[in-house]
């Protein structure tokens, strides 16, 4: 079972590896935007999954924070976006 | 059994997260890359949070944990989406030229 959680995390980083292509091509602040949101997600995924396999309990919290905490660079460069800086 | 349900949960969860991302990559437009991306979370990462909690029992220290992450991704996720297709069409991000309706301009 160790294996399945371990080979999910990898093929997390891999497709991190894959949005990170977008990250630097994005013609617009937006595009950077979305694959930033989607790349935070994976993160939170793959840290999960990687405190599974090696079974501390200390990662789950980075895993947690990570997923709670990742939408609020999406909202705060949204509202950037929308109304100027202040 | 639930070896195979787990894998199974995760082939699913990793398919549509690999085709999210070719989409996020391949789409012609910023509203479409919001759209890939949604379908990254609500696809891909619910059914792998899934797989975590058959493994480990949903009472248990992993499985509660991901429990949280899939409830606090299935709030987050469409606010931030949202968020950030308002403030690039009020930003004046263009459309796709093959796009054939702009409801929020219309009178």
């Amino acid at each position: 079972m160790h294996a399945v959680f371990i080979a999910v995390a990898i093929a997390e980083v891999a497709v991190i590896a894959l949005l990170m292509v977008r990250l630097a091509l994005g013609p617009s602040v937006s595009d950077r935007i979305v694959a930033l949101n989607t790349i935070s997600t994976q993160c939170a995924l793959a840290v999960l999954f990687f405190a599974v396999f090696s079974d501390r309990t200390i990662y789950l919290d980075v895993a947690l924070w990570l997923a709670s905490f990742s939408y609020l660079g999406a909202i705060v460069w949204a509202r950037y976006l929308e109304r100027g800086l202040l | 059994m639930k070896e195979l349900i787990v894998i199974a949960l995760c082939c699913v969860g990793l398919f549509f997260t690999v085709s999210g991302a070719v989409g996020i990559i391949r789409m012609p437009d910023v509203y479409l890359r919001i759209q890939c991306s949604s379908k990254t979370v609500t696809m891909g990462a619910l059914p792998v949070l899934v797989a975590l909690v058959v493994a480990e029992g949903p009472v248990s220290t992993y499985g509660s944990r991901a429990l949280l992450v899939a409830a606090l991704l299935l709030i987050v996720n469409p606010a931030a989406s949202h968020a950030i297709a308002r403030a690039a069409y009020k930003s004046g991000v263009p459309m796709w030229r093959g796009a054939v309706r702009d409801e929020p301009r219309q009178p």
